[in-house]
């Protein structure tokens, strides 16, 4: 028996298949290209031959797709990731009290006492210290991303970078490699420039408290996990599933969904990796609104319809489970 | 005279009741919309917060449509902080609209005689006796408190009715009746039996629904526009939500605050953390939370836009009572820039932390 759960972001899409111990089985990472169905459906026939629709108890979506790829899934519960990625920090450790997540596109913080949410920030607009920046700065070092965080731990003193936004820490970093300073103490001093604008930003005004853990594509950057304990002066954690923490966290919640309303999955399998799915959207004019309104089609049938406003288009859709 | 003046809630239903009793000409500018906040926003200072710029296209696409004589909400309007409407009307007089101006202000800062005169050039237009004036002017009135009304109450109800959506549907219909209504005593009388209507909605009283309370500058409050309609997404999760502010709450704040007797409740409840005067109703928004707190909400939603100053201060205010009264609150801040994702996975996830917490309270009480 397994547990499916679902993080559909704007840059990366997870699917983690949890076991009956809830042990993390299997995993499959894609890139979403700004096209969250066909990613979801490269996803599910890489896992079609390996699993029985059957054995899937539950499924859970999450991210800023979740409401797109619930109609197509079949999903018992849809999530936000604030929740999603608390509800898996706090399945690793009862005593997580601060949740770093800094994924591909946005970065967030999130509060909790005794295992619940007590607060929470997140930050969409400055892209400065997301993965999609740090992607491009190695690129442009040319230092493969996966060795970046390493770089920083080998320098001795860091070069101080500008690092308010992510424009001006770009221009910083090309300005001081032009002065010729090492590569390493450059990555070094973006590291921890981009930990003092987390810190200055999204957890600006919050009380973090340890144990702090720290998730997110990012966080496999071991230089950026060292410039927070530097700045913070205790130790940081990263759980061995930081990526998919996300993933994890949908899975989880429904489980938990599908065992309090004591009902059947409504999964609606692997096999959807062979439909054809159409989503056509058109802006309804009949009042000054003017909502863009997204059907989703699976061969000629409608199976989800969002966006307006007022309900008339799919009286089903403004009646949701939070 | 063609008049026109700027969306604030269901004024423009009010405004419409009274004009067509009146026998005045008006153009109701479309319902705020992108539209409105697009041209607004070119015409307008960058700085400069988005209430104002939605005004700005309010008024433009209004004028467009035959509009001649624009109505200003002054400095009383949905804010205190100087030159508003002044601004406001040089901003369309650079644009070259031959368009005149009537400023209708707090008695306190003009005076009651100006006032009364800038009322009468609008009323002089009209060609009804003084009594059926009057009568306009009653009948607008008691169309705001009514419409407010419903409007409060099937939030509230929202959270206790058995048929998922009922509430929001009647509320959206009322709405779309009366303005479609041009008979202002059977405006009145559709009002009426949705008031009534509502009190017959299937309830669950045994339900303990969420209850948040929704504080914060009063535009962004009140034009539902300015907060990508918070309050229906809000009824969509079965959730009571309370909000004071309302333009009939305004009225009567005004009308008081001759007195010095307005918001009485809130300003002693705010006392303690904020003496003084910010600016706008910064004051009416630490009081009103306070007062949230202890009618036993579940949580505040304080919504303030871009480029507002007053409701900064009440942010760093509400910060600390949060912490002193254990109660949650979340800043939500609303820019032009529509991302309408990022704001539902805020109220999503503050949803469930209001419920995981009120959880987590009766398995400490078991
Ligand atoms: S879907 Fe409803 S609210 Fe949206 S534009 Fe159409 S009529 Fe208006
Ligand atoms: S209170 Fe704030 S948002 Fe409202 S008008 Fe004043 S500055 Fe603008």
């Amino acid at each position: 028996m397994y547990y499916l759960g679902v993080d559909v972001g704007s840059v990366s899409t997870d699917i983690v298949v949890l076991d009956e111990k809830l042990n993390v089985y299997d995993q499959v990472y894609l890139r979403t290209k700004g096209r969250p169905i066909e990613a979801i459906q490269r996803g599910f026939k890489q896992l079609k031959n390996k699993y029985k629709d059957k054995e899937v108890r539950a499924i859970g979506t999450t991210g800023s797709g979740r409401g797109i790829t619930s109609f197509i899934l079949g999903a018992d519960c849809v999530k936000n990731e604030i929740t999603a990625h608390a509800m898996a920090g706090v399945y690793y450790d009862k005593e997580v009290k601060t949740i770093f997540e800094i994924g591909g596109q946005d970065s967030k913080i999130i509060l909790l006492n005794q295992g619940v949410v007590t607060d929470f920030a997140m930050n969409t607009v400055c892209a400065a210290g997301t993965g999609s920046f740090l992607d491009r700065q190695a690129e442009r070092l040319g230092i493969p991303i996966e060795e970046f965080g390493n770089y920083a731990l080998k320098s001795k003193l860091a070069v101080r970078i500008a690092g308010r936004c992510a424009v001006f820490a770009e221009s910083d970093m090309i300005h001081k490699q032009q002065l010729g300073y090492d590569s390493a103490d450059i990555i070094k001093g973006l590291c921890e420039a981009l930990a003092r604008n987390y810190l200055n930003n999204v957890g600006k005004g919050k009380d973090i408290q340890p144990k702090v853990f720290f998730q997110g594509g990012v966080a496999a950057n071991i230089g950026i996990k060292e410039a927070f304990e530097k700045i913070l002066g205790f130790e940081i954690f990263v759980p061995k599933y930081y990526n998919v923490m996300g993933a994890i966290g949908a899975a989880l919640l429904a489980k938990e969904t599908v065992e309090s309303k004591r009902c059947k999955t409504n999964f609606k399998g692997f096999d959807i990796s062979d439909h054809v799915f159409i989503t056509n959207s058109f802006q309804c004019k009949d009042c000054p609104n003017e909502c863009e309104v997204v059907r989703i089609l699976d061969g000629e049938v409608e199976i989800g319809c969002f966006g307006d406003r007022c309900g008339k288009w799919n009286q089903k859709s403004h009646i949701k489970s939070s | 005279m063609v008049v026109t003046f700027p969306h604030l809630g269901n004024t423009y239903i009010a405004c419409k009741i009274m004009f067509d009793s009146l026998g005045i000409d008006y153009v109701i500018p479309p319902l705020s919309n992108k539209e409105a906040l697009r041209i607004g926003a070119f015409h307008s200072p960058d700085e400069i917060c988005l209430p104002f710029k939605i005004m700005i296209g309010n008024y433009i696409q209004s004028i467009e449509k035959g509009a001649d004589t624009v109505i200003i909400v002054g400095s009383c309007g949905p804010c205190r902080l100087g030159e508003y409407c002044e601004l406001q009307m040089s901003v369309l007089k650079n644009l070259g609209y031959q368009v005149k101006f009537i400023v209708v202000d707090y008695p306190g800062e003009i005076g009651i005689k100006e006032l009364a005169s800038r009322i009468g050039y609008i009323s002089n237009q009209s060609h009804k006796k003084k009594i059926e004036k009057l009568r306009a002017l009653y009948r607008a009135v008691k169309a705001i408190r009514l419409m407010d009304y419903i409007e409060q109450s099937a939030r509230m109800i929202a959270g206790y009715e058995i048929n998922r959506g009922e509430c929001k549907r009647l509320l959206l219909q009322c709405r779309d009746r009366v303005f479609n209504e041009s008979d202002p005593s059977k405006a009145l009388k559709i009002l009426k039996s949705y008031k009534a209507k509502l009190s017959k909605i299937p309830i669950d009283k045994k339900r303990k629904p969420l209850k948040i309370a929704i504080v914060g500058e009063i535009y962004t409050n009140i034009e539902s526009f300015a907060n990508h309609f918070i309050e229906d997404t809000l009824m969509d999760y079965g959730i009571a939500t309370y909000k004071s502010l309302s333009p009939s709450w305004w009225l009567k704040y005004t009308g008081l605050k001759v007195l010095k007797l307005h918001a009485v409740r809130a300003r002693l409840a705010a006392k303690q953390y904020l003496k003084y005067e910010v600016g706008a109703y910064a004051k009416e928004t630490v009081g009103e939370a306070v007062l949230a707190y202890e009618r036993g909400y579940d949580g505040i939603i304080h919504l303030l836009p871009v480029g507002c100053m007053p409701e900064i201060v009440s942010k760093s205010i509400l910060t600390s009572i949060a912490k002193e009264k254990d109660i949650p609150i979340m800043t939500l801040l609303f820019d032009e820039m529509t991302g309408e994702a990022g704001y539902l996975t805020r109220i999503e996830a503050f949803i469930d932390l209001l419920e995981r917490r009120r959880r987590d309270h009766v398995l400490s009480w078991r």
